[in-house]
C-alpha cells in the first residue's frame, strides 16, 4: 500500500537495502524483545477486533442479554436501513468537505510560510496550538464562539444590528458548524506536514522555473505541488481515514443533532451500542465503516499515484 | 533565495499570516477571557474587552467542584499507561529494527494499519470485556485500553529512532561478550535517549487527551479531565466562567508541552501522534 510506503520512505530511510546488504546476523535472538509488546497486541487489540467481528454476527441486545445469531442479518439490515445511507452520504460530505478546506488552506498558509523569510517559527508554533489541544476542550472552546446569544460571533453580529441564524440549531449550519470545527483542529496538522513538504523541494528545480519566467502561483502549482505529492497522497489518506472517526468534537458540539443533520456514521455507531445497547448491530455497522474507509482510502491512493504516472 | 521577494512583499506577507494566525487563536483567546470575567462581564452584549479580572473561578473549579480529583485520575491514568506503553514498545521496536528479512517489515505495516482502525470498533467489545471482567471504572481498564492502542505509535516512532543506531556498535559490543539484553539496555538505548523522552512524553499526550474510551470505560472513581469536562461544559451556560476556566487549566499543560517539544513535532505528528 502506497501510504505505507510514503511514510516509510521518511521514517526509515534505506533500513531495506542497508539491512539487506550487511552479512545475516542469525546467531541473535530477538523474538523476546517482541514478546511483551506482542502479547499486549494480541489481547487487547486483536481478540477485541475478532470479538467485535463475531458480535457482528449477532442480535445481541446488552440491557436485556438476548442474544440470536443472525448471519450477516446486521449487515444487509443495515444496508437496506435508511439512516444508515442518510448517515453514509452526511459523512462523506462532512469529511470531503472538512478536508478539501484543510488541504486549501493548509497549502495556502504553507506556501506562505515557505516564502517568509523571519518569524516562521513562531507563527508555526502558534498556529499549531488548535492541533493539540485536547479534543473535547477545543470542541467547548468553539461552542463557546457559536452558542447561541450569548456566543462571540451573536454578540458581536448583534452589536452590528445582524440577526444571526442558530449556529447549532441549524441543520445545515450545524453541518458548517462541524466543519469548521474540523477544519480548526486539523489545518495546523496540514500546515505542518505540506510545509515540512515543500521544504524537501529542490531548489535547483525552483530556481530554473524563475528563470524560465514562472510566476509564483505557476511555481506551487506546477513544481511544489507535483514534487511532493507522496506527501500530499499519504496526508490526503491519513486525514481522510481520521476524519471518519470524528467523533469527540461532534460529541460535545451537537452530539449527532439537531435531530440527525450531523449523526455520522461513528455517532450512529456510538448511539447504537451505548444509547440503544444493540451491540451486535452497532459492531457490524463498525465494521462497515471501515470496509467503506478502506474502499475510499484505496480509491483515492489510486487516483493520486495515477495521476503522477500521467505528469511525469 | 530568489523565491523570496521584496520588503514590501514580505510585510504584507507577514500581515495576512499574522491575520491567520489571530483567527485560528480566536476561540483560545475567547475563553481565557471568560473564565476571568464576572458573569455581568461575561454575558454583555456586545462583549467587552475592557473588565477587572478575577481568578476566582479558577481557584473555585480547582478546588470546589472536584476538577483536582479528576486531574489526579487523568494523571494516574497517562502516567502508567506512559510508563508501561514506552517500555514494552521500546523493547519491540527495537527488536524490529535488529530483525532482517521481511518479517519486520510485515509487523511494521501490520501495526500501521491497526492504528488506522476505527477506535468506535474497538470501544465496543472493550466494553463487553471490562464489564464482564468487572473491571468497569478501574484504572486498569482504562490504562491497559490506552497501553494498547499506543503501542503501534510507539513502536513505529521508536523504530525510527532505532534504525538510525548503525547494527556495528551492537556487534562491537557482542563481540566484547556483552548479551542481547546488555546491548540493548546498556549500549543501545542510552544512544536513543533523546528519542526515549520524545516518544514518552507523546504518548503522554495521547493518553490525556484521549475521551472515547474514558467516555466508555470509566465512571465515577476514575473519571479523567477530559469526560468531566464534556460533561460539565456541555451543559448550560449558567456556569460559563467555571467553565471555561476549567477549559484553560486543562490547556495549560499541554502549552507547556508544545512549547518543550517543538523541535519533534513534525517526526511525532507525522506519525499521527494526537488523535
Amino acid at each position: 500500500m502506497s501510504v505505507d510506503t510514503a511514510i516509510d520512505n521518511r521514517t526509515v530511510p534505506a533500513h531495506g537495502t542497508a539491512a539487506r546488504r550487511r552479512k545475516p546476523a542469525n546467531r541473535r535472538r530477538l523474538w523476546p524483545f517482541l514478546l511483551p509488546s506482542a502479547i499486549v497486541c494480541v489481547l487487547i487489540l486483536l481478540f477485541p477486533l475478532a470479538y467485535a467481528l463475531y458480535l457482528s454476527f449477532f442480535s445481541y441486545y446488552l440491557d436485556s442479554g438476548a442474544s440470536t445469531f443472525v448471519g450477516l442479518g446486521n449487515y444487509t439490515d443495515l444496508l437496506g436501513d435508511a439512516a444508515f445511507q442518510a448517515s453514509l452520504g452526511r459523512t462523506v460530505a462532512i469529511v470531503a468537505s472538512a478536508v478539501g478546506l484543510e488541504f486549501c488552506v493548509g497549502l495556502a498558509v504553507a506556501w506562505g510560510l515557505y516564502q517568509l523569510t523571519f518569524g516562521v517559527r513562531t507563527l508555526n508554533l502558534l498556529i499549531f496550538l488548535p492541533h493539540i489541544i485536547t479534543p473535547v476542550v477545543a470542541a467547548l472552546f468553539l461552542k463557546w464562539i457559536f452558542a447561541g446569544r450569548w456566543g462571540l460571533l451573536d454578540s458581536v453580529l448583534a452589536g452590528i444590528g445582524i440577526f444571526p441564524p442558530d449556529w447549532l440549531g441549524d441543520p445545515m449550519w450545524a453541518r458548517i458548524v462541524v466543519v469548521l470545527a474540523d477544519a480548526w483542529q486539523f489545518t495546523p496538522f496540514m500546515i505542518l506536514v505540506l510545509y515540512a513538504g515543500l521544504n524537501t523541494v529542490d531548489q535547483n528545480q525552483i530556481e530554473a522555473a524563475q528563470l524560465d519566467g514562472a510566476n509564483n502561483r505557476q511555481i506551487l502549482l506546477r513544481i511544489m505541488l507535483p514534487a511532493i505529492r507522496p506527501i500530499v497522497a499519504f496526508v490526503l489518506t491519513m486525514r481522510m481515514m481520521d476524519a471518519f472517526r470524528y467523533f469527540d468534537t461532534i460529541y460535545v458540539l451537537t452530539s449527532g443533532g439537531p435531530g440527525s443533520a450531523t449523526q455520522t456514521l461513528t455517532m450512529q455507531t456510538y448511539a447504537l451500542a451505548f444509547r440503544l445497547f444493540q451491540v451486535g448491530k452497532a459492531s457490524a455497522l463498525g465494521v462497515l465503516t471501515l470496509l467503506i474507509v478502506l474502499m475510499l482510502a484505496a480509491a483515492l491512493l489510486f487516483i493520486l499515484g495515477r495521476r503522477r504516472e500521467n505528469t511525469e | 533565495m530568489s523565491t523570496r521577494r521584496t520588503r514590501a512583499s514580505q510585510m504584507l506577507l507577514l500581515l495576512s499570516l499574522c491575520l491567520f494566525t489571530a483567527v485560528m487563536l480566536t476561540p483560545v483567546a475567547w475563553a481565557f477571557l471568560t473564565s476571568i470575567k464576572l458573569p455581568i462581564d461575561a454575558f454583555a452584549i456586545p462583549p467587552k474587552l475592557v473588565f477587572t479580572p478575577t481568578f476566582e473561578f479558577h481557584q473555585q473549579v480547582w478546588m470546589e467542584k472536584g476538577f483536582a480529583r479528576f486531574l489526579g485520575n487523568s494523571l494516574v491514568i497517562a502516567v502508567s499507561t506512559v510508563v508501561i506503553s514506552v517500555s514494552i514498545g521500546t523493547m519491540a521496536a527495537y527488536g524490529l529494527s535488529r530483525m532482517q528479512g521481511k518479517a519486520a517489515r510485515g509487523v511494521l505495516f501490520g501495526l500501521l494499519s491497526l492504528r488506522m482502525f476505527p477506535h468506535m470498533l474497538l470501544a465496543i467489545p472493550f466494553f463487553l470485556l471490562a464489564k464482564f471482567l468487572n473491571m468497569v471504572d478501574t484504572y486498569p481498564a482504562m490504562v491497559l485500553a490506552l497501553v494498547a492502542i499506543n503501542q503501534p505509535f510507539t513502536i513505529w516512532l521508536m523504530h525510527s529512532f532505532f534504525v538510525d543506531v548503525p547494527q556495528e556498535i551492537d556487534e562491537a559490543a557482542a563481540i566484547d561478550g556483552a548479551s542481547e539484553w546488555q546491548v540493548f539496555f546498556r549500549v543501545v538505548l542510552p544512544i536513543v535517549r533523546p528519542g526515549l523522552w520524545v516518544t514518552a512524553l507523546f504518548s503522554l499526550l495521547l493518553a490525556y487527551n484521549e475521551f472515547l474510551f474514558a467516555l466508555v470505560l470509566t465512571g465515577p472513581h476514575t473519571k479523567t479531565l477530559p469526560v468531566a469536562i464534556a460533561e460539565y461544559g456541555g451543559e448550560d451556560l449558567n456556569y460559563w466562567s467555571l467553565s471555561a476556566a476549567a477549559a484553560i487549566g486543562i490547556m495549560i499543560p499541554i502549552m507547556a508541552f508544545m512549547a518543550f517539544m517543538q523541535r519533534h513535532l513534525v517526526r511525532g505528528l507525522a506519525l499521527g501522534a494526537v488523535k
